[in-house]
């Protein structure tokens, strides 16, 4: 039998080569939106995944041709898959911290501060673990869900316990500390174990509670125990599009997306 | 014999040359990327200890819930022919083709706190989220199906003859299952044992979403190398996967062993299942 009549293997032979197509297809038509072909992808931070995509089209408006697309992801976790070669373009942290690393190993242009957050407690509307005061996280035998020590809002969180045990007693963070549940790897799943009340309270940005409106309740922190989250956002080295990522950058700092970002319960960049 | 003839070979050669070095090097990688002294010492790390023996504790208790629940139910199935019979069996394999993701949610919309039994379970001073018993029905969850479906294939190749003489011989049903089944069947039982632990060891979707992620408490092996890897701890992340893959490894080539050591038992529903399980494990 030759090759030629054998029909299954042509049509085989066919399929592979229309996957093929299919996956370079797939490929270029993910890079050829708008008419000069640029899709820039900014990788930032869980907290910012609500406001980001508005601010993304105000920016694919005013570049006309111009594509944003966005990858949510704990801080830490968008650090170490820059550092492991991962395709983007901007990247946008919670904490200088991990800006600055990737800095320090050239994978990023120079950061720029865009944004703060602040810190608050939130219950579930039940509030199953009766948890009115911060002072409560400690007596009560309550579930606390909080952010790994290795993401921003798991660093920012143990800052804000170990502020607390000026007023609180010294014991005060590992009392609240040995009530922990979980480790999440991003503010996002804390907050969902609060609404969902898997959780009887948890620690997460204001920017979050805000958003999650009524289906969480709200315990203030005082001013002075407060960690100030200090978004930064830079160019990835590795860009394909490097003048486009410096542009998005300094765009995160004009009027327009300052406005969005205030709305949204973000506080003025640091300076 | 024309060119193209001896072409056909060649092209079968290089396909399955091309997928057995996919899969080889990736594996091969964990290894080679970091050097092995350094593997080895952060396997002594606390994060890695930790998931060790979480995962051990659990994967055990799952696994031991699934063989004292999961073989009976294989026997009836196996064994016996009734209206439903099939639907009971598709029940029990759909774990199989559910995302661990949907197995999650689902868990947590079944059993959570605000789930259609959390009321009952909290009346009954019982919670289960974010709980080592939360990653134990993870696990169990997922890796039921990998024994079940194993050993029904098992008893089914168990002569009926056999165990109708048992009965014959005085034997009550109880015995019979206990004497003669099980040792009979013996072979695909220990297979699918082997492949239900290897599944329940690497779970990780449904455990982070029912069970949540605190170290020396829910932290399995594979949360622990997402949360090393988020963490930018690579070597401590591929020091947990090497260790994951040679026990992976290990249990797979057990389960070959143990299937061709008794060919006539077991080994038709291990090719079954292995073609319907691929891409989940």
């Amino acid at each position: 039998m030759s090759l030629r009549g054998h029909l299954p293997f042509r049509l085989s032979v066919a399929a592979v080569a229309l996957c093929l197509a299919a996956a370079c297809g797939g490929a270029s038509a993910a890079s050829s939106q708008g008419s000069n072909g640029s899709t820039l992808t900014v990788l930032a931070a869980a907290s910012l995944s609500r406001v980001f995509p508005g601010i993304g089209r105000l920016f694919a408006r005013t570049h006309p041709g111009t594509a944003v697309r966005f990858s949510f992801g704990g801080t830490d976790l968008l650090t170490a898959q820059i550092e492991q070669g991962v395709q983007g373009d901007v990247f946008a942290g919670a904490s200088t911290k991990y800006a600055d690393r990737l800095l320090a190993e050239r994978l990023v242009g120079r950061p720029r501060a865009f944004c703060t957050n602040r810190l608050v407690l939130v219950v579930p509307p039940s509030n199953p673990a009766g948890i009115t005061s911060l002072r409560d996280l400690a007596t009560k035998d309550a579930r606390l869900v909080i952010g790994s020590a290795t993401v921003p809002i798991g660093a920012y969180t143990r800052t804000v316990l170990g502020n607390l045990d000026a007023a609180f007693g010294s014991s005060y963070s590992a009392k609240v500390l040995s009530h922990v549940v979980s480790d999440e790897l991003d503010v996002e799943s804390v907050l969902t174990k609060v609404r969902t009340g898997e959780a009887d309270a948890g620690f997460v940005y204001v920017t979050d509670a805000a958003a999650a409106g009524s289906a969480v309740r709200r315990i203030d922190l005082p001013d002075n125990a407060q960690a100030v989250a200090n978004y930064q956002a830079a160019a990835i080295a590795r860009s394909t599009h490097p003048s486009l990522a410096g542009a998005f950058v300094d765009f995160l700092r004009s009027p327009v997306p300052q406005q969005a970002l205030r709305r949204a319960g973000f506080g003025p960049p640091a300076v | 014999m024309r060119r193209s003839d001896r072409l056909v070979p060649i092209g079968f050669g290089l396909a399955a040359a091309l997928l057995v070095g996919f899969v080889l090097l990736p594996m091969a990688a964990v290894f080679v990327r970091v050097p092995l002294a350094t593997l080895l010492s952060q396997l002594r790390s606390n994060a890695a200890l930790g998931a060790l023996g979480v995962s051990l504790r659990t994967t055990a208790t799952s696994l031991a819930i699934i063989l004292v629940l999961g073989t009976p139910a294989a026997y009836l199935l196996g064994t016996r022919s009734f209206r439903g019979a099939a639907a009971l069996e598709t029940v029990l394999e759909v774990p199989l083709v559910l995302p661990p993701a949907v197995a999650g949610i689902a868990l947590l919309a079944a059993f959570g706190r605000f789930g259609l039994l959390g009321g009952t379970l909290r009346a009954a001073g019982i919670e289960v989220g974010l709980t080592p018993a939360a990653v134990v029905m993870a696990l169990t969850f997922v890796a039921m199906p990998f024994y079940v479906r194993q050993a029904v294939g098992a008893f089914a190749s168990v002569d009926r003859q056999v165990l109708a003489a048992s009965r014959t011989l005085g034997a009550g049903d109880g015995e019979t299952f206990l004497r003669v089944a099980v040792p009979l069947a013996r072979k695909g039982l220990s297979a699918g044992a082997a492949l239900a632990f290897a599944r329940a060891l690497g779970e990780f979707g449904a455990t982070i979403m029912f069970a949540g992620n605190l170290q020396g408490r829910t932290q399995t092996l594979p949360l622990a190398i997402y949360g090393l890897y988020s963490a930018d701890n690579l070597p401590g992340a591929l020091a947990l996967a090497a260790l994951l893959v040679a026990v992976s490894v290990g249990l797979l080539v057990g389960v070959k062993v143990i299937l061709r050591a008794g060919r006539t038992q077991g080994w038709e529903g291990w090719t079954a299942s292995s073609r319907s399980t691929s891409g989940i494990v």
